[in-house]
C-alpha cells in the first residue's frame, strides 16, 4: 500500500511539481545573470492568465493533438513512476513527441514546420542513447522494469557512470536547453512547434514542458537505486548543471547537435553497455 | 476565482519595429537586461503574437510595414493592449509628413498608451507598460479590430495575398 501511495501522489501532483521546478529554474537562471527574476509561482500565474484569453485555434485537429501530447506524456510519466517497463516508457515518450510533431506539420505556418523538423531531428539525437541506457540497466539488473532499478540495493551510478554522463549530455536536447535547443530556438523559430497554439490550448503544451522536467529528473533519480539521498543529490546536481550550461553556452545548429550526440553521447553509452555485458 | 487579476501578473510582450531607427528597440531590449529586469514582473518577450498580451510598437508605420502591423495585431487573442513607444510611433516624429509614412501607429490600430521620447528611456517604457497593465485588467474578451485597413485578403491563384491592401483602400496615399 505504502509502495503505491508515493508514486500515485507524485503522478497526480506531477504538473504542480514540474511548475515549481520551472519557476525555481527561472529564478536561478535570473540570479546567474545577476537579475532578480520572476516570483516562484510565475508559471502558475502564466497558466491562469492563459486560461482567460479568447480561444483561438488553427483547426480542431491541431488543438486536439496538442492536448493529446500532454495526456500521453503524463501517461508515460505515470508508467515510469509506477515502475513500468523502461522501453515502454521511452516509446510512450516518443509517442507524445510525435503527436506534437504531427501538430506542427498540420498547420501551414513555416515556423511550425521548421520546429517540427527540428523536433524530429532531436528525437534522432536522444532516443538511441536512452534506449542504450535502458539496455544497460537491463544487463545490470536483469529486468527492463524501472521498479527493478528503484529497488536495486546499490546505486546504478557506481556500475554505469559513463551512461550517466551520456544521459547528462542528452538531457539538454530533451529539455530544450542551450546549446541543444534547436527545436525551440526562441530567437529563430519563436518556439517551433508551439508557435500556432494560443490561449487555453497553449496551456497543454506549456504544462507538458513542466511534465518533461519531472520525467527527466525521474530518469536521473533512476541512477541512485534505492539510495534516496544520493538520488536527491543527483537531481540537484543535474538541475544546477543544466541551468549553468543553458546560461553559458550558445546554440549549435542541428547538424552539430546530431553529430555530437551520435558520436560522443552514443559511444559513451555504448562503451558502458559493453562494460556491463563483459564484467 | 477572478482570473482577470492574473493578467497583471504575467503580461507577455510582443515587440514590433514598424520601420523605426532601432533606437527604441534597443531601449526595449535594455529593459530585459540585468539593470531593469522586467522579468521580475513576469514579463517575457515572446516574439509570438498568438501568445502575447502587450504589443510594443516602435517606429513610424511605413508603407511596407503597415499590413504586417495590422496582421500581427489581428493575430493577438484578446484581451490585448497596444503601447506605442517613441515619438515616431506616437505621431510620426521626424518622419511626419514624408511620402513613405503616415504619422503614427494610431492611424491603423487602436493605441492604449503613448510613450514619448526619442528614443524612449527604459524607465518610461516600464512606466508605460505598467499603465497598460491597468487597462489590460479592465478589458473584456470582445473582438478588437484595426480601425483602418479592414478588407478581405486577395486570393491570387489559390494563394492568399495580404500585400498592398492599404494601397487599395487609400489610393490617394500610394
Amino acid at each position: 500500500m505504502n509502495d503505491l501511495l508515493i508514486p500515485v501522489l507524485l503522478i497526480l501532483l506531477a504538473p504542480l511539481i514540474g511548475g515549481l521546478v520551472y519557476g525555481f529554474e527561472r529564478i536561478i537562471k535570473a540570479r546567474m545573470q545577476r537579475r532578480i527574476g520572476p516570483p516562484l509561482l510565475q508559471p502558475f500565474y502564466d497558466f491562469l492568465k492563459l486560461a482567460d484569453k479568447r480561444k483561438m485555434i488553427v483547426h480542431s485537429a491541431h488543438a486536439f493533438l496538442g492536448i493529446m501530447h500532454f495526456v500521453s506524456l503524463w501517461f508515460a510519466l505515470a508508467v515510469l513512476l509506477l515502475g513500468g517497463d523502461l522501453i515502454l516508457v521511452i516509446f510512450l515518450h516518443l509517442l507524445s513527441t510525435s503527436l506534437i510533431i504531427l501538430a506542427g506539420y498540420s498547420t501551414r505556418s513555416i515556423f511550425s514546420h521548421l520546429g517540427a523538423n527540428r523536433t524530429a531531428i532531436s528525437i534522432l539525437a536522444y532516443e538511441p542513447v536512452l534506449i542504450i541506457i535502458a539496455v544497460s540497466i537491463f544487463m545490470l539488473t536483469g529486468s527492463f522494469d524501472a521498479s527493478a532499478a528503484f529497488n536495486w540495493d546499490q546505486p546504478l551510478l557506481y556500475k554505469m557512470p559513463l551512461a550517466f554522463i551520456a544521459l547528462l549530455l542528452v538531457l539538454p536536447i530533451k529539455l530544450k536547453k542551450s546549446p541543444f535547443d534547436v527545436a525551440e530556438a526562441h530567437q529563430e523559430v519563436t518556439g517551433g512547434v508551439e508557435i500556432e497554439f494560443s490561449g487555453i490550448f497553449f496551456e497543454a503544451v506549456y504544462t507538458a514542458k513542466w511534465l518533461d522536467y519531472v520525467f527527466c529528473y525521474t530518469l536521473v533519480f533512476l541512477f541512485a537505486g534505492n539510495n534516496i539521498l544520493l538520488g536527491i543529490g543527483l537531481m540537484v546536481f543535474t538541475f544546477f548543471y543544466l541551468n549553468a550550461l543553458d546560461n553559458s553556452s550558445a546554440r549549435v545548429n542541428y547538424k552539430q547537435m546530431l553529430r555530437f550526440s551520435l558520436t560522443v553521447s552514443f559511444s559513451l553509452a555504448f562503451i558502458n553497455l559493453l562494460i556491463n555485458i563483459f564484467t | 476565482m477572478n482570473l482577470a487579476s492574473y493578467r497583471k501578473k504575467s503580461p507577455w510582450i510582443l515587440h514590433y519595429n514598424a520601420g523605426g531607427c532601432n533606437g527604441c528597440d534597443i531601449e526595449i531590449l535594455a529593459c530585459l537586461g540585468p539593470k531593469y529586469d522586467i522579468e521580475r514582473f513576469g514579463m517575457i518577450n515572446t516574439g509570438n503574437p498568438k501568445q502575447s498580451d502587450i504589443l510594443l510598437v516602435t517606429g513610424p508605420v511605413t508603407k511596407r510595414s503597415r499590413e504586417r502591423l495590422v496582421e500581427i495585431y489581428a493575430q493577438m487573442p484578446e484581451p490585448k493592449v497596444v503601447v506605442s513607444c517613441g515619438a515616431c510611433a506616437c505621431t510620426g516624429g521626424v518622419f511626419r509628413g514624408m511620402y513613405n509614412c503616415e504619422g503614427g501607429v494610431d492611424q491603423y490600430i487602436p493605441v492604449d498608451v503613448y510613450v514619448c521620447g526619442c528614443g524612449t528611456r527604459p524607465e518610461q517604457i516600464i512606466d508605460g507598460v505598467v499603465q497598460a497593465l491597468g487597462i489590460l485588467e479592465q478589458k473584456t474578451k470582445a473582438m478588437e479590430v484595426s480601425v483602418r485597413l479592414q478588407k478581405e485578403p486577395l486570393k491570387e491563384e489559390g494563394q492568399i495575398n495580404r500585400r498592398n491592401i492599404a494601397d487599395q483602400i487609400k489610393p490617394a496615399l500610394s
